[in-house]
């Protein structure tokens, strides 16, 4: 190496120190693009907290438990309402590919705030309280959720290929828009079916 | 004919006390059921603005975990007055309105203080850490031109310091 080689080594090596020293500066003014995927997570679990032995077979009367969580990826704080809803086999879910919610009334509704990375979960206990069968038909009159009484009037057909009376209770996430001012459904529902038994 | 004039007078009082007390309760269940209505919308107004604060001072760099979670009390009881409301139960969820609008309105001043603190903070610690750099890059600089120097030097003695060696070639 001649001396001109050693003089762009110490300048090159001079400027590439005086950059890193600069770094914390430049990290706060310039806005280094985020590459992480933003999401959220919905989950539905079971009276133990585990993804097993939910309710199924249901009976009138009798108190039911699920869990339901809430995951925030989304880079920030986020503002989420998930909407509790009951529906038969002919009534429609959410379009989650169109980003339409479920034109169905929600009947119970959780709201509450998460910290980007953190979750949130609570319980949900709910009992078919009034229920009329006939042969082939099957009509839910009233319900509970956390011990709010509902009158939800859900009529039901005997499903001949799966053998009961079905229905299926199901939760919706929306997510709080800072821009629209409004709650907005995140495309995300999950749910459990129950089937009508006795 | 005295008796009968009042029985007609009694019953005439009677269906029109009937009246009046059924039309008096209409009409308080139709007012309670505005004024619940009209709670819920404030209150959802001011959780959003409260929230909106909240997401500010984040933004800024503050601690918000312990207004998220007062939030979360007050989101909790914005989804009972609308589950009571929804059950026709207008008084409950006007009290439930009014209580997450006491959380929310609290949460917005706090989280708007907070907010300003950070900002002075995150002002401060910009001034800070661009003073260092500069002091760094500068101390880096000088440093390094010393340095140059030096090297320079040694390498110029190094030269010519050396000297024409002769070696004899046999064939």
């Amino acid at each position: 190496m001649n001396l001109e080689d050693y003089r762009t080594l110490f300048a090159v090596t001079t400027v590439g120190l005086m950059l890193t020293a600069a770094f914390p500066t430049l990290s706060l003014v310039v806005p280094f693009p985020r590459s992480a995927e933003r999401f959220s997570e919905l989950w539905v679990l079971g009276p133990n907290r585990m993804a097993e032995d939910y309710p199924f077979n249901v009976r009138v009367g009798e108190e039911y438990r699920v869990f339901v969580g809430v995951g925030n990826h989304m880079g920030s704080s986020s503002y989420y309402m998930v909407y509790v809803k009951f529906r038969n086999q002919s009534q429609p879910l959410p379009d989650a590919s169109n980003s339409m919610p479920s034109p169905l009334s929600p009947l119970y509704e959780f709201r509450f705030l998460i910290i980007d990375g953190g979750s949130w979960e609570a319980p949900l206990a709910f009992a078919l309280l009034e229920v009329s069968r006939l042969e082939d038909s099957c009509l839910v009159r009233r319900m509970s959720l956390n011990d709010v009484i509902f009158s939800v009037d859900s009529p039901s057909s005997w499903d001949s290929e799966s053998d009961g009376f079905y229905y299926q209770l199901f939760f919706e996430l929306w997510l709080y828009d800072v821009t629209s001012r409004s709650f907005q459904f995140h495309d995300r529902f999950v749910g459990i079916w129950l089937n009508m038994t006795g | 004919m005295n008796d009968m004039s009042f029985l007609k007078s009694f019953v005439f009082l009677l269906v029109l006390f009937v009246f009046v007390s059924v039309v008096s309760v209409f009409e308080a269940s139709a007012l309670s059921e505005d004024v619940a209505a009209l709670a819920i919308e404030e209150a959802e107004g001011v959780v959003a603005s409260a929230y909106e604060a909240v997401l500010e001072a984040e933004e800024a760099g503050a601690n918000i975990s312990v207004l998220v979670a007062r939030l979360n009390d007050a989101g909790e009881d914005l989804a009972q007055a609308h589950v009571s409301y929804r059950v026709g139960d207008f008084e409950g969820a006007a009290r439930f309105a009014d209580l997450c609008r006491e959380i929310g309105e609290g949460v917005r001043v706090e989280a708007l203080g907070l907010r300003n603190l950070a900002v002075l903070e995150a002002v401060q610690r910009f001034w800070w850490t661009m003073t260092m750099s500069i002091m760094s890059a500068v101390t880096i600089l000088c440093l390094s031109l010393l340095g140059w120097r030096i090297f320079k030097r040694r390498y110029f003695r190094r030269v010519l310091g050396m000297r024409p060696k002769v070696v004899s070639s046999e064939s």
